[in-house]
């Protein structure tokens, strides 16, 4: 049940629970690249390069392919439009927590 | 999904890069030695290639964790949070150091080791102010608090000990940390990584 103040609306494409990881990781830091993200979300090296794909192609996040002592560095960074739409994401998933717990009380 | 998990996971492995407190405290322990003048440590010569060990050391730690662990870089307000510690730690420590133990009228010259009481004070105060104190620092570093605080400290100028064994205590920790590291974000060869630190 939406709020009277606003509409609750879970966007899909941060929603999936790998993306969410990656935005979740990168709103905390400046930048940090292929192999951190790795570790940190667990995900694979493939599933991991899709969803930085897809994650670059709607303007929330910016890649930048490098070479660090002749090896590929893959480097990732938020952009504005992705730090406003992983915390507006978040706040809309901590609505919802609220919602359901006034509505279970 | 744990949010509080991912969030600190920048800070936490920042901190938990234990292996480079291996040379950290190896220096603090070689610098005690030569203050005494030990052994081989009288001449210069041996302290600067120490030094140099050291430092390719540290690059040699800074290789395996940037190719295994990756690379991450704090936020700003990380940044500064760690840098308030030190900045406001190390005069903090040298001035309490001098008001403890010193030569200074002002001087309190207790029978305390300011040296290992204040390093231990600074380093716990460090890993809270950013969120890491873990139980393993609280013993290690509150053992190396109280045995500087110990009224035990008569005689000599007690700064060489505390320096050595607040080596130990960095080295120590340092393991422990280099654990929780490896505990948190798997073993170094979990990722079979075909060609580098590339994707997307």
């Amino acid at each position: 049940m939406p709020e009277p103040d606003g509409e609750l609306v879970l966007d899909r494409l941060i929603h999936e629970p790998g993306r969410l990881a990656i935005l979740t990781v990168l709103s905390s830091v400046k930048d940090a690249d292929f192999v951190f993200l790795q570790r940190t979300t667990g995900l694979t090296k493939g599933n991991l390069s899709s969803h930085l794909t897809k994650l670059e192609e709607a303007g929330l996040v910016a890649i930048e392919k490098r070479f660090i002592r002749k090896k590929p560095n893959t480097n990732v960074a938020l952009t504005p439009q992705g730090k406003r739409g992983i915390a507006h994401h978040w706040d809309q998933l901590e609505r919802l927590k609220r919602l359901s717990e006034t509505a279970t009380a | 999904m744990e949010r509080e998990h991912l969030q600190s996971a920048a800070v936490s492995y920042t901190y938990f890069k234990g292996l480079y407190a291996i040379p950290g405290g190896l220096l603090a322990i070689a610098s005690a030695l030569r203050n005494w003048a030990w052994g081989p440590l009288r001449h210069e010569w041996v302290f600067l290639c120490i030094l140099v060990l050291l430092g390719v050391a540290y690059l040699l730690m800074a290789r395996h964790y940037n190719e295994n662990y990756g690379r991450a870089t704090l936020s700003t307000r990380d940044q500064v949070r760690g840098g308030v510690v030190v900045v406001a730690g190390v005069p903090l420590v040298i001035g309490v150091s001098l008001l403890l133990r010193s030569r200074a009228d002002w001087s309190l010259d207790l029978p305390v080791n300011p040296t290992a009481a204040l390093l231990a004070a600074l380093m716990l105060a460090s890993y809270a102010a950013v969120g890491v104190l873990r139980r393993h620092h609280v013993i290690v570093f509150g053992a190396l608090l109280v045995a500087g605080l110990l009224p035990v400290w008569n005689g000599a100028d007690p700064s060489n000990i505390g320096l050595f064994l607040a080596g130990i205590a960095f080295i120590v920790a340092g393991v422990l940390d280099h654990r929780e590291l490896v505990r948190t974000f798997g073993p170094a060869d979990r990722l079979r990584l075909e060609h580098g630190n590339a994707g997307a």
